[in-house]
């Protein structure tokens, strides 16, 4: 009995507690903050830049099988979603499902190759 | 189902809500939904209940840290590591929490509903407010975020389930695949999002710096350095031009 709820503690104390901090931190943070108070213009951009150093992380140094694409081919998926994003009028949607499949398409290819 | 009421008066809260709940399915919850398949997969195979990975997706709801939780756990890393290499990971949520909160101005009131609020904060609800809050009236927008949070969070919860029960059953290619929508899907929402210069920049030196910073700082504090530097450059750009979306 105990023993089962073992792995649902660990998620809580060694997954949840240390993610979770930083929202409620942020909103202690926030008293005082309107919409349009400078030093978040700030945060949004640290923000901004750290979800497109997500992003570079993911495709510069992946793991599991997307180690299986090439680098070169992983920059191209992601290149031509965006091109593919901005050629749809700004569509999200196209732009995914253009650079997933350039992705999955190399990942074919490249699987094919693999011994 | 009935259509709301068009015309002169105010939406209700209850279409408000399924607006938000249409508008996440419409795309962004399924994203976030693959890339969720992707963690129960790999929770899958670290020997914990299938009822954990769920938890893991309702309770820390940050898909690197439970990739860093699960992959820790899968090859024996030791807890309080897991502990401070999650908390690293997630020290994104912080700015995107701190610029989330002021977009209800004071109807988010009392700090229960306000952890509330913030719990839901993840990339793509973050990116997916900023966009499409700003415009709407300030009393249809927590119905509406509360909404499109949920169906988020809900659809994560199931197609977590469905990567713990699936795993391994992917061919490889489709496997990259999910892995690659996070980027992907991350790109493209900052990009659709981006109001200004200052945005394309923290963009830029976000993705250019990342390789670089891990060189120089490692693999843990990589990110902060990234988001300091790359985000500053941003606002002094900002600055410099004198103008600004705000």
């Amino acid at each position: 009995m105990t023993e089962a709820l073992w792995p649902y503690l660990l998620v809580v104390v060694f997954g949840f507690l240390p993610s979770e901090v930083w929202r409620v931190v942020a909103v202690f943070l926030s008293r005082g903050f309107d919409e349009k108070a400078e030093i978040l213009v700030w945060v949004r951009a640290v923000a901004t830049a750290l979800v497109a150093g997500v992003v570079a992380k993911i495709v510069f140094s992946p793991t599991g099988p997307l180690v299986a694409v090439p680098l070169v081919w992983r920059l191209a998926a992601l290149a031509l979603g965006v091109a593919a994003f901005f050629a749809a009028r700004r569509s999200v949607m196209t732009g995914v499902v253009v650079g997933e499949a350039a992705l999955i398409g190399a990942a074919w290819l490249a699987a094919g190759r693999m011994p | 189902m009935a259509r709301p009421p068009m015309g002169p008066e105010e939406p209700s809260t209850r279409a408000l809500v399924l607006r938000g709940v249409r508008d996440a399915l419409a795309l962004p919850a399924w994203v976030v939904g693959l890339s969720m398949f992707a963690v129960g997969s790999l929770a899958g195979e670290t020997g914990f209940p299938a009822g954990a990975a769920v938890l893991s997706t309702l309770m820390i709801w940050a898909g690197p840290a439970q990739v860093i939780f699960f992959g820790g756990i899968a090859v024996g890393t030791a807890l309080p590591a897991i502990a401070l290499a999650v908390a690293l990971s997630s020290i994104r949520l912080l700015p995107m929490t701190l610029s989330t909160l002021p977009l209800f101005g004071g109807r988010a009131k009392g700090t229960g509903l306000q952890v509330l609020v913030a719990h839901y904060v993840t990339v793509t609800v973050w990116v997916e407010a900023l966009r499409l809050l700003p415009p709407m009236p300030m009393e249809e927008r927590l119905p509406y975020y509360l909404g499109f949070a949920n169906a988020c969070l809900l659809l994560c919860a199931v197609t977590t389930f469905f990567g713990y029960a699936l795993v391994g059953a992917l061919p490889l290619p489709l496997a990259a695949g999910l892995l690659f929508l996070t980027p992907t899907f991350f790109t493209l929402s900052l990009a659709a999002g981006a109001r200004g210069a200052s945005d394309w920049v923290a963009v830029g030196a976000g993705f250019v710096l990342a390789p670089v910073s891990t060189a120089l700082v490692g693999k843990d504090f990589d990110l902060l350095l990234v988001g300091l530097v790359g985000g500053t450059a941003a606002y002094l750009v900002q600055k410099k031009l004198g103008r600004g979306p705000a």
